[in-house]
């Protein structure tokens, strides 16, 4: 396969994986719904009341969905979460930055929580910053925001600003502080995929909306006329701290320097985490695919580091 | 350092000075009355359940009864996304499953046994006997019908007339949910405000 087919797949398999997550997300914000129609009180009258209606449709193809299993409500009851604490069929996974805020204010750790960290982190570690790519539901919307720029850019000038990369530590770290100071609740202005998890689970839930939203609004005008994909290069936290875990990641573009056209810097402008695959630059790769599909001369591919020996 | 540090300095405090922008967000909160909600069952210690609870909504995920809702901004940023029951709108069933999925700890998991409903300590109930019809003579007696622990939280006097227990009393609120007099002569309070 060409490189070039290759980050086209890449794009439209990040794409596909992230709406998989955003309908996950709005799957368990209706799952209490369901579990209260299946096995609340009188929830007989609830089924026979909703028959008709869009929530009895979402009801029936529920109920299809869990009866294929010998113990529909223990499986329905396995799943559950939000975007940093979430459990799948009973795997549960933790965000480290949830990870590292309760080990701050509370000290001690459930024996779930703190095994929930080692999928994320060793995914990272491997593949590098791939949950941004193909994981983060809020990079979804970014990914859109930063198309809408482009297309401003033809008419208007817009600032291109950047920070050093110790910012997002800096946010961390008084994030942490503020978390000590007033609550959990202060990562929900501060992390991307947090306001969205939190805004969906609640509209969906009691039909309000969070005040997540508020900071979500401005991640967004951030991106838009303060620089190309701001928030995931300079704001977002957990990027930062995943990007600097897989320093070393197993997954890495190669450059084919003879290919490589010297005046060229295509591939610079396009990456939406702002790393330089010109100048070999591999840490912060979300493996996003976008520099191998504008790439002109396809000089930069994926290669696979297994204990040391390379293959492509 | 390989880094140039006076940049990588004024980032990192420009990066932990944004936030303080947050503790603002209390400002927005509607001057309206609070009411004080109770915790799911199994809660720590109210101080202790702040500091546990991180807000991911596993509690209301599990819920069958759908009665575990989360705190707005109307008790400032410290409760916001943090789970409650209102006992008025619907009470707790003490099933039992939202303990056992809480991933902090913040609930602690209690088994599904009528011991372990005696462990849950959300609140007390308390009759108001001027409003309660069985106290002014007109039986009623719904509150006992709804009560999980019939006979240990709560026993019936003269004319179904509701006296509650308070040493077995866990709190969950049925009562309240059930009882039929507006404003509600039968309430529960929370046990943080014990």
């Amino acid at each position: 396969m060409t490189p070039r087919k290759l980050g086209i797949r890449l794009m439209i398999v990040s794409v596909v994986t992230r709406l998989g997550v955003l309908l996950l997300l709005l799957f368990l914000s209706w799952l209490p719904t369901y579990i209260n129609f299946k096995i609340g009180y009188n929830s007989a009258r609830l089924v026979e009341l909703s028959d008709g209606k869009l929530i009895g449709l979402l009801y029936r193809i529920t109920d299809f969905f869990y009866s294929l299993f010998p113990n529909p409500v223990s499986v329905a009851q396995s799943s559950g979460g939000m975007t940093w604490s979430i459990r799948v069929f009973g795997v549960p996974f933790t965000d480290p930055i949830a990870f590292l805020s309760v080990l701050v204010k509370h000290h001690s750790l459930a024996l779930g929580f703190a095994l929930g960290v080692v999928i994320p982190v060793l995914i990272a570690f491997l593949l590098g910053r791939v949950f941004c790519a193909y994981i983060c539901p809020a990079s979804l919307v970014f990914f859109v925001t930063s198309r809408v720029r482009n297309f401003l850019l033809k008419y208007l000038y817009l600032p291109n600003f950047s920070l050093p990369r110790s910012f997002a530590y800096g946010i961390l770290v008084s994030g942490l502080v503020l978390a000590i100071w007033i609550g959990h609740s202060v990562w929900g202005f501060l992390l991307p995929y947090l306001t969205v998890g939190k805004s969906i689970f609640m509209g969906m839930t009691a039909g309000v909306l969070s005040f997540s939203m508020i900071s979500f609004v401005l991640f967004i005008l951030l991106d838009v006329f303060a620089g190309k994909q701001f928030t995931c290069r300079y704001v977002c936290p957990t990027g930062r701290l995943l990007g600097d875990i897989g320093r070393k990641s197993r997954v890495q573009i190669q450059r084919n320097k003879n290919a490589c056209i010297q005046k060229c810097h295509a591939c610079e402008e396009v990456c939406p985490m702002g790393i330089r695959p010109k100048q070999d630059e591999t840490v912060d790769c979300s493996l996003c695919g976008e520099c191998m599909v504008i790439c002109p001369t396809e000089c930069l591919d994926i290669k696979v580091l297994l204990l040391g020996k390379e293959t492509s | 350092m390989w880094f140039p540090r006076k940049k990588f300095l004024i980032g990192f405090f420009g990066g932990f000075l944004a936030p303080f922008g947050i503790p603002l967000i209390n400002l927005l909160r509607a001057k309206r009355r609070v009411k004080n909600y109770l915790r799911p069952p199994g809660a720590l210690e109210e101080s202790q359940f702040l500091s546990a609870c991180i807000g991911c909504a596993q509690c209301a995920n599990v819920c069958p009864n759908d009665c575990i809702r989360f705190y707005g901004l109307e008790k400032g940023l410290a409760y916001l996304g943090t789970p409650y029951i209102d006992a008025r709108a619907k009470g707790c069933i003490l099933c039992m499953a939202c303990n056992q999925v809480c991933p902090t700890g913040a609930l602690v998991p209690l088994p599904k046994t009528e011991q372990g409903m005696l462990m849950v300590k959300m609140g007390k109930a308390h009759v108001l006997k001027d409003y309660c019809y069985s106290y002014a003579g007109r039986t009623c007696g719904v509150c006992y019908k709804a009560c999980p622990l019939p006979g240990k939280a709560m026993t019936l006097g003269l004319y179904e007339t509701p006296i509650v227990h308070k040493e077995y009393c866990v709190g969950c609120g049925l009562c309240e949910q059930a009882c039929v007099h507006m404003p509600q002569a039968i309430r529960v309070t929370p046990s943080y405000l014990l």
